[in-house]
């Protein structure tokens, strides 16, 4: 019985990281139609920053945590004007806007995936990394978990019920939603999109960068970890349904849930099949996302 | 469109098939990555070029046919193998088209970069279950020369099966779907079966050269064969060409080929990341290739893309 618990609570703390991770890109997909697939990267950019401010200045990964997100918004906000902007005003000339936004955006993501990852490489060396904290174990309930994971997973699911509250209550969210149903209509009520597509580029990066920090903490980090976060992200917006935040938290979760049972019962190295067949199932049996209506 | 007198590419391959005789072995075995790089980018320009879908699935057919050459070159000789591996793939390619062909935009190309992936943990996990090695070495290699002869030809057949289809109903339909596959379909253009007849042939020249080239390398795993730095690589030569045309795709190969020879064992992180920004520059401002510089030029008439 605790064993299955224990499974249960392994399953839904790599969830809830999932879903931080799949959410910044589910935002910028869903209100801009840019997928940008170097979304991962950027979390190695704010797992590294999280283990430079440890290991250089001894500062705690959760005290630093913030200050990773300023400095990926930041740095989302320039990427967004240097690589995306264009994207967006030359698309928007041509005869079918989206899908130019789309493809173009995908190869500016693979651009930039090989420039920043290389970069990474250049700078930290291929080297696994990695610092230990709060890694004693804790009882819980009969389950043993090192305190770590849990405070990923405690603030995995703050981050994620934060951003739901600021889409749900928020000015900025009600703009968000708004351009997320009609682009036009949201233009003609005034929401200016020079302001507000810049802002959530800026604030899916800032996710992505908590989701690196939280990651720092529990497992060792390198310049190729990003990846494989990418391709789960998307799985997860597949999962959830594109531009949903909360079947976002639910995909993710559901994700975490089945890779962990599914290697229980079968083998750890079927992990990427598990995650595939998974997605490939849902792409064809509920294209719009699991929980559609 | 453009015709080209047949006394260029007929002359370009006598001097091609002359070339094991008067190159020394680097440069010959340049050629060869030249030629392989050719041969991918243009099946991949015949597909993805006139439709406008974004297919990496190149790592994934390369990678199948170069199994197909490891598993069954001792057994069934080296042209039925490559053959085989061109098969292989173009039916892989069928029976995933099949499934995955509705979709556009980004998830087939995020579907299709996972075939990749998805191929290579499969064939690992079954190595290593099964087979208990992962990986397997190619004994006799076939002559350098029978090696070079083989990928010119799969080479000169992608370019010609591209002009082909190009000229035929099916290039029309597929650049119908490119432009609006609604309105295509309209027109009465069963687009299904289209997209999934180019699919499977761009397949077959992977899948076939993919088979070819597995000899080169002495020992094959799946993380050499389904590198998606070849699918990658793929991409980038045939849009930076310019993906709607033939000649684009045949130059930026030559291109890249040199440039990834002589830099990438030098400086392979700073060659990535000038690749990356090579990348993103093209994309924002010369989306249509280099090849589009030379038809706003030269061939204002031709039809607009």
């Amino acid at each position: 019985m605790t064993f299955w618990l224990e499974l249960i609570a392994g399953g839904l703390i790599t969830g809830g990281i999932y879903a931080v991770v799949a959410m910044g890109l589910n935002l910028q997909y869903g209100l801009m139609r840019v997928m940008n697939i170097s979304h991962g990267e950027f979390l190695m950019v704010g797992a590294y920053l999280t283990w430079l401010a440890h290991t250089t200045l001894g500062a705690s990964p959760l005290l630093s945590l913030p200050f990773v997100m300023i400095v990926l918004f930041v740095v989302g906000l320039g990427v967004y004007w240097a690589c995306f902007r264009p994207v967006m005003k030359t698309a928007a000339r041509t005869a079918a806007p989206v899908e130019v936004i789309e493809a173009r955006s995908l190869l500016v993501g693979f651009g930039l995936m090989f420039f920043v990852q290389n970069a990474a490489y250049l700078a930290f060396g291929a080297d696994l990394r990695g610092y230990s904290y709060l890694a004693e174990p804790l009882q819980l309930g009969g389950m043993r978990l090192s305190a770590n994971r849990l405070v990923v997973f405690g603030f995995a699911l703050a981050a994620s019920l934060a951003l739901l509250a600021m889409l749900r209550w928020t000015l900025v969210g009600k703009a968000v939603r708004a351009m997320m149903q009609s682009p036009t209509g949201a233009q003609l009520l005034g929401i200016d999109t020079r302001i507000l597509h810049p802002a959530v580029f800026g604030l899916g990066l800032a996710f992505a960068g908590a989701a690196g920090a939280l990651l720092s903490m529990v497992y060792e980090i390198s310049p190729s970890m990003g990846e494989p976060y990418t391709v789960t992200a998307l799985i997860v917006i597949t999962l959830g349904g594109l531009g949903s935040a909360a079947g976002c938290l639910l995909g993710g979760l559901l994700l975490g849930l089945i890779e962990a049972f599914g290697m229980h019962l079968t083998s750890p190295s079927l992990k990427m099949l598990l995650s595939y067949a998974v997605l490939i199932l849902v792409l064809l049996a509920r294209p719009k996302g699991l929980f559609s209506r | 469109m453009r015709r080209i007198p047949v006394v260029y590419p007929a002359g370009a391959t006598i001097a091609l098939a002359c070339m094991p005789w008067l190159l020394p072995d680097f440069y010959l075995s340049l050629l060869l990555t030249c030629l392989m790089y050719a041969g991918l980018a243009v099946s991949w320009a015949m597909f993805c070029g006139a439709t406008n879908y974004l297919s990496l699935a190149t790592a994934a057919f390369f990678g199948i046919g170069a199994y197909v050459t490891a598993w069954g070159f001792q057994a069934l000789g080296y042209f039925p193998a490559v053959l085989l591996g061109g098969l292989a793939a173009a039916a892989f390619a069928a029976l995933v088209g099949a499934a995955v062909l509705h979709l556009r935009g980004a998830y087939f190309a995020v579907i299709t970069f996972g075939l990749g992936e998805l191929v290579r943990h499969a064939i690992t996990y079954y190595e290593k279950t099964w087979m208990h090695t992962v990986g397997r070495i190619i004994a006799e290699a076939p002559e350098s020369t029978t090696v070079y002869f083989t990928v010119l030809v799969l080479a000169l057949a992608a370019v010609a099966a591209a002009v082909a289809v190009r000229d035929s109903r099916l290039g029309l339909a597929l650049r119908g779907i490119g432009q609006d596959e609604g309105r295509a379909q309209t027109l009465g253009v069963n687009t299904r079966k289209a997209k999934i007849a180019a699919f499977a042939l761009s397949a077959f020249f992977a899948g076939a050269l993919g088979a070819a080239m597995a000899v080169r390398w002495t020992y094959i795993d799946p993380p050499t064969v389904f590198n998606p730095f070849i699918g990658f690589q793929t991409v980038l030569i045939a849009m930076v060409g310019g993906a709607h045309t033939i000649v684009g795709p045949l130059v930026s190969s030559i291109v890249f080929s040199v440039l990834t020879e002589f830099l990438r064992l030098q400086f392979p992180y700073v060659f990535l990341i000038v690749l990356g920004t090579l990348l993103i520059v093209l994309v924002l401002y010369l989306p249509g290739g280099f090849a589009s510089l030379f038809d706003k030029r030269f061939f204002r008439t031709s039809d607009a893309k």
